[in-house]
């Protein structure tokens, strides 16, 4: 049952990079050479060539960069206004833990509520809070994110400051700590991992949070709202842009986050891989 | 087909109250010149488990493996168990080799950590290696019930594992690897996760199921009192290289109680045993 | 013979509570219970909720001295229930909570299709990755990615593509259920420890047992998770795909009511009923995981 592990790390390494990327390949081509329209049965109008949709963002350069702006604007002010205040809510939580816990409780059923319905009545409340439109819209939709990034960061905060190792607060005790020593040398760097596990969730969920409030918003701008005024307008080519440009957002702040937890988690227990 | 016709005999046996009577009284081993060697990570000198260790087990002999880790006692209750292969030397068991005789079915091992199914009941724990031999279920329950009362378990068999105690739960793995009859019982460090009083008591139900069943019992632990206390042959190893430094006869009567640890014989062993570790 | 015992005893304590408290003075074993309610799990939430009521009751009270049109920004609650019961004929033939309630009906059935879809896939690729290292290797890298980009975003696209709403939404809710199932299905399979696989190993298991005695009942508590999590975002999927077209469902309710085609209280009971639904389907997957692992102590 133990067989070699030393040679097979080597190889293992190559083919979870080679596979994927043999697979990816095989799609592109099969797109490029319009078999996968024949599969899925559409046509290059609705489903362009990627090297039509790739030409027309660089064309678009000007306009596509005005929208991501828009667009990532908000999903990381959401995302680090949400965030920091999830951090609080856990740790109020957490100072106050018999109502921590049932206010937590509530707060997660949060996570249940679909986000179409929240955009709209944030839209409404936030119609005087500004002159112009943009601002307002702005407004509105960075709250929508807040809310969806706060739900996570709490839950997953609290969590941190709460779940220690065994016995780890007793030492803490017994060098007669006081409670804000025990927070920042012992809960905040426990609850790292656990601000992560909730950024993991919150940086996707924010993207996508921005690009939905975009569709209630008054003022036209975000990569979502081009996709979806672009497919009203048929104009599907550049709704593809718009859609391949998301997915760029989405990886690249996914693969920041990936990179600052490498960094900041650095030298910490690692995690079980499976054998 | 071999379940089938196991399946008579056990019927058979279960009538007549007798464990033994199907000839799965324990086999004998023979180990000759086995090495093991693990290569080193980050490529440096190999790791040597086991050095050359030679030794022959007795059918249905309770032999103990004793030593500090590093020592290659796990390594060599592995290797017996087809979990780990040698480098070099072969273990055989009455003349095949260990994978043989998994594949036979014929070993029953005990963890030190119980690894019982918790969607499981105590008595379905006790059946699951049964099922995978395809054994009938009115054979099944009879049997699960005989193991149950040997292990002093009989009112909880519906229970769940969390709701028993740790002594408890490695009783219900110590039911379960005897169920299929095996030949040979691989118990490692099953005891050493539990107090000394839990301890204590199941060194009785142990001393009591073996003499009743005849298995051969290779165990594995890092109390020499313990080994002292249950086995024919005390076998110890010491690490770096692992290797047997001595082989102990232990010539107490049995059966043994718990009231023989306060004898001289005893703590004379004990001793003995202390001593022939090197290089600590 | 237990439950004779079990009286005595029950009996005993009242017995003793009461000494205790007649030492706390009159009355003081009521204090004590009432002590005892107030303080419990259940009392907090309730109170939390009654503390967000009240939140609300103040913008919405805010919102009627300074707005034009305070329904449509934030009404008080008393008037969302009012019109709950309200019998007035919205669109002509049905009152508010009638079109809410059936439409309802017919966005959680497409979601369900969807989400018992994504499952079911979620959970057979799960399954073929932890069989085939090959198929995880591929897998692996393009589910990170189908987390990182906005699905969601994507549905116009998909309405593009398929030109079936129907089917456009049952895709989406299927994407969006089948990364949480498989992502936690698979953790599930990985999670099982070394000795749990050495014992299949040293009883000589064929894989088809190994697999239905140790893997898939071992993954069930994170399959449940997984399905915890995408339930309702399979429900949010199927309401937004509902806005992009017309064909009933709560979305298109919803966004009717907004440009104010029928009363704004449709949009409000919507936005409560679709709160619901989504907890509900949270607390439904609960009951399932109940029913299929009784044996469940504790919170996982």
């Amino acid at each position: 049952m133990n067989k070699k592990k030393h040679r097979k790390i080597t190889k293992d390494s190559v083919t979870s990079v080679l596979y994927p990327l043999l697979f990816g390949a095989v799609i592109v081509v099969l797109w490029q050479t319009q078999i996968l329209h024949k599969i899925l049965g559409t046509d290059t109008f609705v489903l362009p060539l990627p090297d039509r949709i790739f030409t027309i963002i660089g064309d678009n350069m000007g306009a596509i960069m005005e929208n991501v702006k828009a667009t990532v604007i908000v999903s990381l002010g959401g995302l680090i206004l949400g965030s920091a205040l999830g951090y609080l809510l856990g740790m109020i939580a957490m100072a106050f833990p018999k109502w921590g816990a049932g206010g937590l409780t509530v707060v997660s059923a949060f996570n249940a509520v679909p986000i179409i319905a929240i955009a709209p009545i944030l839209n409404n409340l936030t119609k005087d809070f500004s002159e112009d439109a943009n601002t307002r819209s702005m407004i509105a939709k960075t709250l929508v994110v807040t809310i969806t990034c706060t739900v996570a960061m709490s839950i997953n905060a609290f969590r941190g400051f709460t779940e220690l190792k065994p016995f780890s607060l007793d030492l803490m005790k017994s060098y007669a700590a006081n409670k804000a020593t025990i927070f920042f040398k012992l809960r905040v760097p426990n609850s790292l991992p656990y601000v992560f596990t909730a950024l993991r969730v919150s940086v996707p969920a924010s993207i996508i949070s921005a690009l939905v409030s975009e569709y209630f918003a008054e003022y036209i701008i975000g990569v979502g709202r081009q996709i979806r005024e672009n497919i009203v307008l048929a104009q599907y080519a550049t709704a593809w842009a718009y859609i391949v440009v998301a997915c760029a957002i989405g990886i690249v702040l996914y693969l920041i986050l990936l990179f600052a937890e490498g960094i900041l988690l650095k030298n910490r227990r690692p995690r079980w891989k499976s054998v | 087909m071999v379940g089938m016709k196991n399946t008579n005999d056990m019927d058979n046996s279960y009538l007549n109250n007798d464990m033994s009577a199907t000839g799965e009284i324990g086999s004998e081993i023979t180990i000759e010149n086995l090495s093991i060697q693990f290569p080193d990570k980050d490529g440096g000198a190999p790791v040597v488990a086991l050095q050359n260790v030679n030794l022959e087990i007795k059918p249905g002999e309770f032999i103990t493996l004793v030593g500090p880790s590093g020592c290659g006692k796990t390594t060599l209750l592995r290797t017996i168990a087809d979990l780990q292969q040698p480098t070099t030397g072969s273990v055989n068991i009455r003349g095949k080799s260990p994978r043989e005789i998994r594949k036979e079915k014929k070993f029953g091992i005990v963890f030190q950590n119980p690894v019982l199914y918790d969607w499981r009941t105590v008595r379905r724990n006790v059946c699951m290696p049964m099922e995978l031999m395809g054994i009938p279920k009115k054979e099944r329950t009879a049997r699960v019930t005989k193991m149950l009362e040997l292990v002093g378990l009989y009112d909880f068999g519906t229970k769940y594992p969390h709701e028993l105690s740790g002594g408890m739960q490695q009783r219900v793995g110590i039911a379960r690897a005897l169920a299929i009859r095996p030949e040979i019982l691989l118990m490692d460090e099953p005891f050493s996760a539990l107090d000394e009083f839990t301890k204590e008591k199941l060194h009785v139900d142990l001393l009591r199921i073996w003499s009743k069943t005849k298995k051969t019992i290779i165990f594995v632990t890092h109390n020499i009192s313990e080994a002292v206390l249950l086995s024919d042959r005390v076998v110890v190893l010491s690490p770096h290289p692992g290797r047997v430094s001595a082989i102990v006869d232990i010539d107490l009567e049995r059966p043994r109680g718990l009231e023989i640890k306060d004898t001289d014989k005893f703590n004379a062993l004990v001793s003995k045993v202390r001593n022939s570790f090197e290089g600590v | 013979m237990k439950g004779y015992k079990g009286f005595v005893l029950a009996r005993c304590n009242v017995g003793a509570k009461q000494e205790k408290s007649r030492s706390l003075g009159k009355g003081g074993y009521e204090m004590n219970q009432i002590k005892k309610i107030v303080q419990s799990k259940q009392m907090v939430t309730f109170a939390w909720i009654i503390g967000l009521v009240a939140v609300w009751e103040i913008i919405a009270s805010y919102v009627e001295k300074t707005k034009r049109t305070p329904d449509n920004v934030l009404p008080h609650l008393y008037q969302i229930v009012e019109s709950v019961f309200s019998p007035d004929l919205v669109n002509g033939s049905q009152t508010a909570i009638q079109i809410v309630l059936s439409n309802a009906g017919i966005t959680l059935f497409r979601a369900a299709i969807g989400f018992v879809i994504g499952t079911a896939i979620g959970f057979l690729l799960a399954l073929l990755m932890n069989m085939f290292t090959a198929a995880e290797k591929i897998a692996f890298p393009y589910l990170m990615i189908i987390q990182m980009i906005p699905i969601l975003g994507m549905a116009p696209i998909v309405l593009a593509i398929t030109k079936d709403i129907d089917t456009s939404r049952i895709v989406i809710a299927a994407i969006l259920t089948f990364y949480p199932v498989a992502t936690n299905t698979l953790a599930g399979f990985k999670s099982v420890e070394k000795e749990k696989h050495e014992l299949m190993y040293s009883l000589a298991a064929r894989k088809r047992d190994i697999y239905k005695k140790l893997l898939i009942p071992s993954c069930m508590p994170y399959f449940f998770t997984g399905l915890k999590i995408s339930a309702p975002m399979a429900i949010t999927a199927s309401i937004l795909v509902d806005t992009l077209q017309g064909g009933g469902g709560l979305g298109c309710m919803l966004s009717q009511s907004l440009k104010h085609a029928m009363t704004i209280y449709v949009f409000w009971q919507i936005v409560f009923v679709g709160a619901i639904i989504g907890i509900l389907s949270y607390a439904l997957m609960t009951l399932l995981e109940r029913l299929v692992s009784p044996n469940k102590k504790a919170k996982r």
